[in-house]
């Protein structure tokens, strides 16, 4: 007997991929857990645990081995993803809610790990994002402004009770010290520029300065893992680099125009999930542009959505809705974008 | 040494390679398995298994009859000139033991026509004149162009770095369309060492075919491109080389000859990748190297142009890496076209008991076989050996595509590998040739990097053979499909034939029957005809 191809392969598999992906988000899961509570590492489980039985139960239904299928882990990732893009007390079936919609609808009845369109993680975060506006902007202040702070017990109270054995419930944990609540300074920033405030004005302000110094710390995490993800040539520049180049063309440019109505690249670099979307969400393979100059592309027009939404837009962040926009363009992306063949634009020389 | 061309050349025959290819790999290379030991032989084999041609297309078999007796160096198989096919010759002297179908490692398990021949060695005193002929000596600047074509078709010379390709045909390129013979020494896949351990050993012998092939087809520059992981081939080449230059006297016509050194590069041996690498120029789709006025050979094949003209030696043999974990005396061999592998695997001590399967090749361009009485080809360049393929067939179960791009980085062609797959898997023959399938070359780089380990030059092979297959069918059914319209024309003009013929049968016998009622005993068109020829006579008379 023979076989036309010897087969060689020596590649990082699937599994491992996810695995690392994964474990590259340990620093910025782990600062966002520091600043934010231990809301986020309940939010981490139960989101990672919905994740993988979802995926099972519709392998199960789809006559697929769900055991051998849910190890690529990448509905462990998907968990993760949204785990960490969701506020720290949310709910507990609210994140069920937006996991479960991400796996089953998003991901698997598409067909599962390498046919979906869209981004699951961010399909299932925008679904929880409309559905429940108020509950996904309840984000905690840093602690050394709030005025309390949930321990585990009171974090695991909230989640599944809505309020803690002493009757605190979430709102207390947003009061800061002078009796205001205080969102992500993205938000804030949203709403004190709809009140007329200046930019000048906005970094004036110690609290949201203190915020902003939290967010900017958690996005430090997420740009050390997406440096090692790098490093190992888990993800390439292409997408991260020029994701990152266009947010701060963009904001700067707005920012040259009118320095006292737009906030600086700095500032847009680090808020909100502007490092976790960097390395870890626009460059999911799956829903990405593949070609060299397709990922340039769509991860510039990301960028370029990314502060348009967040400067004019309703929502005070926008990667999930860029992302899902440049989903739906890949295709058409991945199409004007083919790499010129080996010969096919050399031009005949003619020798004689 | 006072020609100036002499020292422009000899001051700087070796060089780093100028350009640079796309994507590629770097697989572990397991070269030192082979390449340690000098090359051997083994002993002969009690019988060969010769197929009728490589390429089997257009050959025609010399009448050989079973039991018939051979001669080491007889001509078992003619082809034409102008074919695409080679001339097979006899490795040993023996008898025919057969003629049919033997399965000679093709992957559909096809048996293909061979003939089988039993070793019977002779005395000296035996051989006849036919063996003697072949050891006179000439000197190949005297042969035209046509003659050496003539004996490079005769002495059955193939391309062998792995395609196969009649190297006569090569050679006839049209005059004065080449001006570089490029010699590919990069063997660029792991575990082969056969062109390296020909050029430490033989450096003399590939240079001479260089300049037999180099004066055939005009060229007045001869490239040799190499990776830097044999530095020794590249140190004898270049002392070749240099004692070359100090023996050529200034008649000689201006002749450039360069080692052009590339950086280790999985499929940097690729003819399309070597001519980037060495030249800058890509080859122009749908056309051939000799576009760019370019021609590439392998080392091995110039060494056998250089026995075959210089020698007088046909192509009955060649050099082969035999290697892997599983062998014993590992290293490069002289192994006889048409030896069975289960002959070579007993002679370097290959341990069977752990084989599950070996390689015709090397590990990334070939095919897994398992059946050990296959026998090796002209394009058989290596033997792989080793447990680390433990099954003939790969996992056949691979985990989905995630559009990692893996693939595109590694492409040498600059194709978008996952997007063929895609299309192969849902059989779109149409996008894939828009996807330019055919310019694939088979390096299965995209295999190697695919973390789903998605066989995917295995996909692309089978794409490519049923497109072939539906546009042969096509062709087939647009032949059939003119011969039915043919013979429909052909049966309507019948049928209009007989029918004019029946129209005026009928007209006639309308006719008779007309002239029956007016004349019903026929006695009136008796008078009539005799004052017909009453009137005749008297006009005939003066």
């Amino acid at each position: 007997m023979s076989n036309s191809h010897a087969f060689l392969n020596d590649a990082r598999p699937t599994h491992q991929l996810m695995m690392l992906v994964c474990l590259a988000l340990i620093p910025g899961a782990a600062a966002q857990i520091h600043f934010l509570g231990w809301g986020i590492l309940i939010n981490l489980f139960i989101c990672a645990g919905t994740a993988i039985l979802a995926e099972m139960l519709i392998l199960k239904l789809r006559n697929k081995p769900p055991l051998e299928t849910v190890k690529d882990n990448s509905a462990l990732l998907t968990g993760l993803l949204i785990g960490l893009a969701i506020p720290p007390l949310l709910p507990w079936w609210m994140s069920m809610v937006g996991v479960g919609f991400a796996i089953i609808i998003a991901k698997q009845i598409y067909g599962g790990l390498g046919f979906n369109p869209f981004n699951p993680a961010m399909v299932g975060y925008v679904l929880l994002l409309i559905s429940f506006p108020v509950e996904m902007t309840a984000w905690l202040p840093s602690p050394d402004l709030a005025t309390a702070t949930p321990n585990i017990i009171e974090s695991i109270q909230i989640i599944f009770f809505g309020q803690t054995s002493s009757g605190a419930n979430i709102i207390d944990y947003q009061k800061l010290a002078d009796g205001f609540t205080m969102a992500t300074p993205l938000d804030h920033s949203k709403t004190a520029f709809s009140l007329g405030n200046m930019t000048s004005e906005i970094f004036q302000n110690s609290q949201f300065l203190k915020g902003t110094d939290h967010w900017f710390w958690i996005n430090l995490g997420y740009l050390v893992g997406g440096i090692y993800l790098l490093i190992s040539r888990i993800i390439h520049w292409h997408i991260p680099v020029s994701f990152l180049l266009s947010i701060a063309t963009c904001s700067t440019l707005l920012f040259l125009i009118d320095d006292q109505n737009y906030l600086p690249a700095s500032f847009h670099l680090f808020a909100g999930a502007t490092m976790l979307g960097a390395f870890f969400i626009a460059t999911d393979p799956v829903t990405a542009s593949t070609t060299f100059k397709g990922r340039i592309i769509y991860a510039v027009l990301i960028g370029v959505f990314v502060v348009v939404i967040r400067t004019f837009g309703g929502y005070p962040d926008a990667i999930a809705f860029a992302v899902l926009l440049l989903n739906i363009a890949t295709p058409t992306i991945d199409h004007y974008t083919k790499p010129k063949v080996y010969g096919e634009k050399i031009e005949v020389k003619v020798y004689d | 040494m006072n020609n100036p061309m002499n020292q422009l050349v000899s001051k700087s025959i070796a060089t780093d390679a100028q350009y640079r290819i796309k994507g590629g790999i770097h697989p572990q290379e397991y070269k030192s398995l082979s390449n340690q030991q000098p090359i051997a032989s083994i002993q002969e084999p009690p019988f060969y298994i010769l197929p009728y041609s490589d390429l089997n297309k257009g050959s025609t078999t010399t009448n050989l009859e079973i039991a018939q007796p051979v001669e080491q160096g007889q001509i078992l198989i003619n082809s034409e000139l102008a074919n695409l096919s080679s001339v097979v010759h006899s490795p040993c002297d023996g008898v025919i033991a057969d003629i049919s179908e033997f399965d000679l490692g093709h992957p559909s398990g096809l048996e293909q026509p061979a003939i089988k021949i039993q070793a019977m060695p002779k005395s000296e005193l035996e051989r006849s004149a036919h063996a003697d002929s072949l050891t006179d000596q000439i000197d190949y600047q005297s042969l035209t162009n046509e003659q050496l074509i003539k004996s490079v078709h005769q002495a059955g010379i193939v391309g062998l770095g792995g395609a196969g390709f009649p190297t006569h045909i090569k050679l006839s390129a049209p005059k004065d369309s080449i001006h570089t013979l490029i010699v590919n020494a990069m063997e660029c896949e792991p575990y082969i060492t056969c062109d390296d351990l020909l050029l430490r050993e033989h450096p003399q012998s590939v240079l001479k075919g260089a300049l037999i092939a180099a004066k055939t087809v005009s060229a007045n520059r001869i490239l040799f491109g190499i990776e830097d992981n044999k530095p020794e081939a590249i140190a004898a080449l270049k002392t070749a080389i240099e004692n070359y230059f100090d023996e050529l006297t200034s008649t000689q016509e201006s002749l450039e000859i360069k080692i052009i050194v590339a950086k280790t590069k999985y499929p940097s041996g690729g003819e399309k990748q070597i001519i980037e690498l060495l030249t800058g120029q890509q080859v122009p789709k749908g056309q051939l190297p000799s576009s760019l006025g370019i021609l590439v050979q392998n080392v091995a094949t110039l060494e056998a142009l250089n026995k075959a003209i210089n020698q007088r030696q046909v192509m009955t043999k060649r050099l082969v890496t035999i290697t892997g974990n599983l062998v014993g005396k590992p290293g490069n061999y002289w192994i006889p076209f048409g030896t069975p592998v289960s002959h070579i695997a007993e002679q370097l001590e290959v341990n069977l008991e752990q084989l599950a399967c070996f390689i015709f090749g090397g590990p990334l361009m070939g095919t897994r076989h398992s059946n050990l009485e296959i026998p090796t080809k002209k394009s058989t360049n290596c033997i792989i050996f080793d447990s680390a393929y433990k099954t003939l067939e790969y996992p056949a179960k691979h985990q989905e595509c995630i559009r990692c791009g893996e693939c595109e980085l590694a492409c040498p062609m600059n194709l978008v590998p996952q997007q063929l797959y895609w299309f192969a898997k849902s059989q779109q023959w149409e996008a894939l040739e828009e996807q330019q399938l055919f310019s694939c070359i088979d390096c299965a780089a995209c295999s190697y990097v695919c973390p789903s380990e998605i066989p995917l030059g295995s996909y692309y092979q089978f794409a490519k053979s049923e497109i072939k297959d539906i546009k042969n069918k096509q062709i087939k059914s647009d032949l059939a499909k003119a011969r039915f319209d043919n013979r429909e024309k052909r049966l309507a003009r019948i049928k209009a034939e007989r029918e004019e013929k029946r129209r005026k049968a009928a007209e006639a016998r309308q006719l008779a029957a007309a002239n029956k009622t007016n004349d019903p005993d026929g006695k009136k068109s008796a008078i009539e005809a005799a004052l017909q020829r009453v009137k005749a006579k008297k006009e005939n008379k003066p």
